[in-house]
């Protein structure tokens, strides 16, 4: 790769630190016989991680464990997702609702595509994880976005899940690197869910969400309607039990990248509430999705991500006073170069 | 900080650092060769490591130098860095000896035989 490539690259990363280590990057990355789409993923998944880093008060890794827990439960729960659309076939062939097996190809396609997802977040694939999320999220566009001259509102509807997709995509690229395992070796001692503890804790509880998410599809073909019902919030229970399993600083960051999926649901069920209405009662005149109406589609998860994150980083950086009895800067509390030794100029 | 494990990426820039300051390509270098190959550090990874050590009080400046109209800044391990660094080092070293301790007695029970 050319300087000016790399240097477009860099540009990916907050203005200070290009300030500090810019001209440094530059010469080592020109040293370094291995350009490629690892070295292109790893400095843009560092570029996040070091704008993540200017919203959080103490160094550490929080953010980026917190964006391998979100890889790992949002590639499972996606999976169930997927999964999700197909497993209520198979039962409906045997009872007989149905005469032969049909799946769709996209359907098939984001299971294989979360299933990669899943394997490269337990392993630390970075390459394949993110490949993995873009086929994913390509799924999860495409499967709605079919539709969408004759059903806008269907894109809308399923937002959230593509929200999620990005939401995967993105902290894939910013997780901590390494394998993660299950379960704890005897003798091993580390703050159970912190950051470097190779062992995640709340696996299980969010595989069953996941199992229910399947079951919820087509569990009126098994059983009573009231079960069906209760599915959703007891998913929903589990997940947030996996999430409150975590050390808090990294609980409160999985929070932060929940965010932007979370607020797609008001974002789209009450913000274009006139919208699908209008589309349902004049299927003669259908309107779509405006300039201005994807902007905010895009932009309001983003924006609520940011919020969520700077509150994030608020909160803990007067606790971080409230402990330390300083009210003053803690020293390098965003990185980019060291206060106290201040900035080193080269020289000629 | 938590009390967490040091990640590996951080202990082997701290470790190539104890030996002398070095610049960027020196540290990617001398972590290839630390491990056999193992770990080669990408540059996104080892700024990223290097800002947080900074940040951290773990490692500093030493000098900079431009180089073929390249900036080289070199970087060197503070006292802190020195702490933490033995700290780690001392952690893992105890891991290692009661594991070396359970394999050794696992061979005495099974004769030497390998399960």
């Amino acid at each position: 790769m050319t300087e000016s490539r790399y240097r477009r690259l860099l540009a990916l990363y907050p203005r200070d630190f290009r300030r500090e280590y810019e001209d440094e990057m530059i010469g080592v990355l020109m040293a370094d016989p291995r350009p490629g789409p690892a070295q292109v993923l790893d400095i843009l998944g560092h570029a996040m991680l070091a704008h993540l880093r200017q919203l959080a008060p103490l160094p550490g890794d929080g953010w980026a464990r917190s964006a391998r827990l979100v890889q790992l439960f949002g590639a499972l729960l996606l999976l169930a997702a997927a999964v999700r659309r197909v497993a209520g076939i198979p039962v409906r062939l045997l009872r007989g609702w149905i005469d032969h097996l049909v799946i769709d190809p996209v359907d098939l396609f984001r299971v294989g595509a979360w299933t990669v997802v899943l394997i490269a977040a337990v392993f630390g694939l970075r390459v394949v994880g993110a490949l993995g999320a873009v086929a994913g999220l390509a799924g999860e566009i495409v499967g709605p976005g079919r539709y969408y001259l004759d059903t806008p509102a269907m894109v809308l509807y399923t937002y959230w899940v593509m929200a999620a997709a990005a939401v995967v995509l993105i902290a894939g690229l910013a997780a901590e690197p390494g394998r993660l395992r299950l379960r704890r070796g005897r003798g091993e001692s580390a703050e159970p869910g912190a950051p470097g503890d190779r062992v995640v804790r709340g696996v299980v509880p969010v595989t069953v969400a996941g199992a229910l998410l399947i079951l919820h599809g087509f569990w009126l073909l098994l059983g009573p309607w009231q079960v069906r019902m209760a599915m959703p919030y007891a998913g929903l229970a589990l997940v947030t039990f996996a999430v409150y399993r975590q050390a808090p600083e990294v609980r409160r960051r999985m929070v932060a990248w929940a965010v932007p999926v979370v607020v797609t649901l008001p974002l789209t069920r009450l913000g274009f509430g006139g919208f699908i209405e209008h589309n349902m009662r004049h299927p003669e005149a259908l309107r779509l999705i405006g300039p201005a109406q994807w902007a905010a589609l895009v932009l309001i998860p983003v924006a609520a991500f940011m919020a969520a994150a700077e509150l994030n980083r608020r909160r803990e950086a007067t606790r971080g006073r409230e402990r330390t009895g300083d009210d003053g800067e803690m020293a390098g509390e965003r990185g980019f170069g060291v206060p106290a030794a201040g900035h080193v100029r080269a020289h000629e | 900080m938590t009390d967490a494990p040091m990640r590996e990426p951080t202990f082997l820039v701290l470790t190539a650092l104890a030996a002398e300051p070095r610049h960027g390509y020196a540290v990617i270098e001398d972590v290839a060769g630390m491990t056999g190959g193992r770990v080669r550090l990408r540059a996104g990874t080892l700024y990223a490591a290097l800002d947080r050590l900074r940040a951290e009080g773990l490692i500093e400046v030493d000098r900079e130098e431009i180089v073929q109209s390249r900036l080289r800044r070199y970087y060197r391990l503070t006292g802190a860095g020195e702490r933490s660094l033995a700290t780690e080092t001392a952690r893992l070293r105890a891991q290692a000896t009661i594991a070396e301790q359970r394999l050794s007695a696992r061979r005495t029970q099974f004769g030497g035989a390998t399960a």
